[in-house]
């Protein structure tokens, strides 16, 4: 089942009156499950086509559809609907809250959805990170590994069907960072999760079942495992 | 050139791409500037003349001869006959009011044919002069006529016209004879010859002064002595112009308890500037890092902030400066009002931006603001250039001491009570100011406990009352503790001194009103009619007081006489009532704590005085102790019987029996009246009565609640001023507080940004900022409350009581704590709207993604 679906898509800045063209006609289909990433060098529009797929932003050429649901035709909060509902994003600095505890971390999503059970479903978001015990500890207190464990558990407590990861092992070491790669193999798996990784990294890549080079905006070769 | 050029890249150019924040923060400093200077120059200005007229016609003589009641007309003969080189100058100095235009002018009646040819013709050619005054040879000649008048040329009238003038309760149509230049109406007068003076307010064998010229080269000490000599007791001879300077002297204490209340909003200021030069240090610090490792020292670093926070305060001083003046327009109205009615008479004088208070402007704005700086001026120099630059650590929390903040806030916290028991230094409530300085210290450190303590208490409740975003808003104070703290400090010292100034008015209002129940016994209330001051008292006729007497609905007449003497250097009232007429009525509350029946009648006919509150305070006496007067030409011993509460005016007053004054001073001439009516007679118709017999005279008859009234609007006048400094004070904090809202939110863009990535809609975010507003607003009035209710009371206990000797009763005005307290914080939550909307329009792609 196709969970998100670039078709013929664009993307142009102007800058000072000048265009720039991040993506030019990326098409790209993904399945629940499909472990994806997403290589190239800096400023070739990995993070582009990240904010794109994740209803962040909008294509200046082409459609982005998401579970079915293009997204050009979504206001504001409508992007912010479908975000809550499914996609997840994890990030290179993690980007956790200094002032909430990891628990607290965990369930902002569903809290901010309104959800009565976010405490419950943080918890046990916790427990696939290998975390439970940890969740009155603040970010601070937590080891880099920890902390993109954490940022990850965030990202699936709402179980969403999509998870974007923009270079979730650049802060880390290639120790942590391995792991930090199967736990995300893993919960791809086990959560039938569509998962879009940009990376620097040839071991990343390496995992992913389908691997999509970036050039200069565009796909110059998707190879699937 | 090249450090300038260095400083305005490095320093000013990042300031300029903020400029609505650094537009607040000038702002704020600019209007605490301009409260400064404006009651400066209006303090100066009103209180700078008190008959400057007077002073001004004085010419160059050098000594004066005053006595309390007036100085008998023989004691100029006896200096004329003297073979001495003497020039002697009798002066009547009263007041006159124009009908038409309903001003009151000082009237200054001289030897015209002595000086006033002399002065009038001179004058008469100076620039402004009216070109129509007469030539000196006619004007002479018009001297004889005791209506004749010269007035300064800002009254605006001719030669030849006729003006109405009201001179104690009747009035006069004069001429005027000349028009002299008056310094734009600062030197304005009516000027008359003396006998004429006397004619129109019927005062015979009495003048006010007598001003002395003694020769040149001469030793003016034994002059003075040797005149002396000569003249009956109870007269004295002092330098010229001690008059003024007692009049300056008892001002003092207003204008520096004004003074101070203008620092408020400077103190609110240095807060903010405080807070702004710590946010250019957090959001800096990878630049000083770089810049410490290409080689700057720390001392450069430390004077880079220190500069960037001068900066700031000579641009707020510069843009102070205008406003200030502007202010003194509006202040000086309303403290020569203030000064008129509890003080003394005065016409404001000039004002000027002159160059020392362009210097008083420049050294508080930059003074200020650098020496808010210094902290974390001193903070941003001792990092290492390694931690300063160190990756992926984007936050740098600054280390609060929150143990030993406390442990200095309790410190400081007794000491204030230590000190504020001390007593006054030279009259002035030095220890008590200094008391509210360690206060506001106090709350300063304990505000960082504060915060972190509610905030953690109160973030679970928070969260099931309004929601995720209540949590995110109270933990995201204190994980900005620091500044979060700053900024309630702010907000709290303006809500603390709107707070303890509230409750100190308002307990100073309450004891007057209740002052007021026992102080208006009879049923009508009789006076000259013109505007009221503290030393004005014209008098009534004492025909017309007879016949008053006679009306057959008037049971009884308290005829109260009041005189402005000189007593221990010091101005004072010496007043006189009629014991056996009030003995029965008065219900008047005197320290003894004897019914008052009982202390009038001991007064009655006797050696004995009573004397007020602030004049015990004032010259260190009680009952029991004596005071010796000079009264008519002869000086006396009296006895303090007791002391009664006055809060009618902050000059001391002495109070006898009629008929024991009429022994030393014997006019008869009342000042006010209190009638009491007939039992089964209506108030109504005796007023009636009362107009009907005064036809011809000009008096005004209110009833006792009509005065109860009219003292409290007084009241409230005279506080308009407070009321105004304060509103100002909180109007800076609350602009401080949209500023470092503002700033809080650009420094938290990536965690916005972030949770709009996690699901946060548009209204969410604005709900977050508009709660923390809500958050940072009631800590700041709970804090600003409590510091407030203990900086009451040494304002109403401490303070008021050194300053001016009254006593006030503790008092909560409810209603204006409840409604003031409201106002400040609906500002607060109304000034986080503009941060709101900044948070919301933030590009979530743009902030997250910053690498």
């Amino acid at each position: 089942m196709v969970i998100v679906s670039l078709q013929g898509v664009g993307k142009e800045y102007v800058t000072d009156g000048q265009s720039v063209k991040a993506l030019d006609g990326i098409t790209l289909a993904v399945q629940a499950g499909e472990f994806v990433a997403l290589v190239g060098r800096s400023g070739c529009g990995k993070s582009t086509l990240l904010n794109l797929a994740g209803a962040m932003d909008f294509p200046t050429q082409g459609e982005v559809l998401i579970d079915g649901i293009s997204t050009c035709t979504l206001d504001d909060a409508g992007q912010t609907k479908l975000r809550r509902e499914k996609v997840g994003f994890v990030f290179q600095s993690f980007q956790l809250l200094h002032t909430l505890t990891v628990l607290e971390n965990v369930e902002l999503p569903l809290l901010l959805a309104g959800n009565p059970a976010a405490r419950q479903e943080a918890r046990e978001r916790l427990e696939w990170v290998e975390l439970q015990g940890l969740g009155e500890r603040f970010p601070h207190q937590l080891s880099g590994g920890q902390m993109q464990r954490v940022a990850i558990a965030r990202a699936l407590v709402h179980s969403p069907k999509l998870l974007l990861a923009d270079e979730p092992t650049g802060n880390l070491d290639t120790t942590t960072g391995s792991l930090i790669l199967e736990l995300l193999q893993r919960l791809t798996r086990e959560q039938h999760t569509a998962t879009i990784m940009a990376t620097h990294s040839i071991e990343a890549a390496a995992m992913s079942d389908t691997l999509v080079r970036l050039r200069d905006g565009h796909i110059e070769e998707i190879t699937r495992r | 050139m090249a450090r300038l050029k260095l400083f305005y890249r490095l320093m000013v150019r990042p300031l300029l791409r903020e400029p609505v924040r650094m537009g607040l923060t000038i702002l704020a400093v600019a209007i605490g500037v301009a409260l400064v200077l404006a009651i400066e120059l209006a303090g100066n200005a009103a209180a700078g003349s008190f008959h400057s007229s007077m002073e001004t016609l004085a010419g160059d003589y050098t000594q004066e001869i005053v006595a309390a009641g007036g100085v008998p007309d023989r004691v100029v003969g006896l200096l004329a006959i003297e073979p001495v080189p003497l020039r002697v100058s009798p002066r009547i100095e009263d007041f006159a009011t124009a009908v038409d235009s309903q001003e009151t002018l000082p009237l200054i009646g001289i030897d015209m044919i002595a000086e006033g040819s002399r002065t009038m013709s001179a004058d008469a050619t100076q620039p402004g002069a009216h070109p129509t005054a007469e030539p000196a040879e006619i004007a002479l000649k018009r001297l004889e006529e005791p209506t004749s008048v010269w007035v300064g040329s800002s009254l605006k009238k001719k030669t030849g016209e006729h003006m109405e003038l009201l001179f104690n309760d009747q009035t006069l149509l004069c001429t005027v004879r000349g028009v002299y230049a008056d310094a734009n109406g600062s030197e304005n007068a009516i000027v008359m010859d003396l006998a004429g003076a006397e004619r129109a307010l019927k005062r015979q064998g009495r003048v006010d002064r007598i001003l002395l010229k003694i020769p040149e080269n001469v030793d003016a000490g034994d002059w003075q002595k040797r005149i002396a000599s000569l003249l009956p007791a109870g007269v004295e001879i002092r330098a010229q112009g001690a008059g003024t300077a007692e009049n300056r002297k008892m001002l003092a204490a207003f204008r520096w308890n004004l003074r101070l209340l203008s620092y408020i909003a400077l103190v609110v200021g240095a807060f903010l500037i405080y807070n702004t030069i710590s946010i250019s240090v957090v959001r800096r610090r990878a630049e000083i890092g770089v810049v410490r490792a290409l080689g700057a020292s720390r001392g450069t670093i430390f004077v880079a902030f220190v500069g960037e926070a001068g900066g700031i305060g000579l641009a707020g001083a510069i843009l102070g400066l205008p406003l200030g003046r502007l202010l003194a327009g509006g202040a000086v109205k309303l403290m020569a009002l203030t000064v008129d009615l509890l003080y003394v008479s005065s016409r404001p004088g000039p004002m000027a931006l002159t160059s020392s208070s362009l210097l008083l402007a420049l050294c508080i704005g930059v003074g200020v603001a650098v020496v808010s700086a210094l902290a974390p001026s001193r903070e941003a120099m001792q990092v290492s250039p390694v931690d300063l630059m160190a990756r992926g650590r984007r936050e740098y929390v600054a280390r609060m001491h929150k143990g030993r903040d406390l442990v200095i806030a309790a410190v400081l916290a007794m000491a204030a009570a230590l000190v504020s028991r001390l007593p006054a230094v030279g009259g002035k409530p030095l220890f008590g100011y200094l008391a509210t300085i360690f206060l506001i210290g106090a709350s300063a450190y304990a505000i960082p406990a504060l915060v972190s303590f509610v905030s953690r208490m109160s973030s679970g409740l928070l969260r099931k009352l309004f929601g995720v975003e209540a949590l995110l808003a109270s933990r995201s104070l204190v994980g900005s503790l620091g500044r979060t703290s700053v900024l309630v400090g702010a907000l709290a010292t303006a809500v603390a001194m709107m707070t303890s100034v509230g409750i100190m008015v308002g307990s100073f209002r309450q004891t007057v009103v209740s002052w007021m129940d026992h102080q208006l016994p009879a049923d009508l209330y009789l006076r000259p009619a013109g505007q009221p001051a503290a030393d004005r008292h014209p008098a009534m006729s004492a025909e017309l007081t007879e016949k008053i007497a006679k009306l057959p609905g008037v049971a009884g007449m308290d005829r109260l006489r009041a005189y402005e003497i000189d007593y221990e250097g010091m101005p004072v009232t010496l007043a006189s009532m009629e014991a056996q007429v009030l003995g029965p009525y008065d219900k008047s509350n005197f320290f003894s704590g004897r019914p008052a029946a009982e202390v009038l009648s001991d007064l009655r006919g006797q050696s004995s005085v009573l004397v007020s509150e602030p004049f015990t305070y004032k010259h260190h006496v009680k009952a029991g102790d004596s005071i010796e007067l000079a009264l008519g030409g002869s000086r006396a011993r009296f006895q303090i019987l007791d002391v009664y509460y006055d809060y009618s005016s902050e000059r001391g007053t002495i109070l006898m029996d009629r008929e024991t004054l009429l022994k030393y001073l014997h006019d008869p001439t009342p000042t006010n009246v209190a009638v009491f009516v007939k039992a089964g007679t209506k108030p109504e118709e005796v007023r009636r009565e009362i107009l009907e017999a005064a036809a011809g005279h000009r008096i005004l008859i209110s009833s006792d609640r009509d005065l109860r009234a009219e003292a409290v609007r007084i009241f409230d006048r005279t506080f308009a001023i407070t009321y105004a400094l304060e509103a100002v004070a909180v109007l800076v904090a609350v602009m401080g507080i949209a500023g470092a809202l503002l700033a809080l939110v650009i420094d938290r863009r990536r965690e916005l940004g972030l949770l709009r990535f996690l699901g946060a809609t548009s209204n969410q975010i604005r709900k977050l900022i508009l709660v923390e507003a809500g958050l940072l607003g009631l800590l700041a009035n709970v804090a600003g409350f409590v510091l407030g209710y203990f900086l009451s009371l040494i304002l109403v206990f401490v303070i008021n009581k050194q300053s001016f000797g009254w006593t006030i009763r503790f008092h909560w005005p409810v209603a204006v704590l409840c409604g003031a307290l409201t106002v400040v914080y609906a500002a607060t939550v109304l000034a986080g709207l503009y941060p709101a909307e900044v948070a919301v329009r933030l590009n979530p792609l743009e902030v997250v993604h910053e690498e």
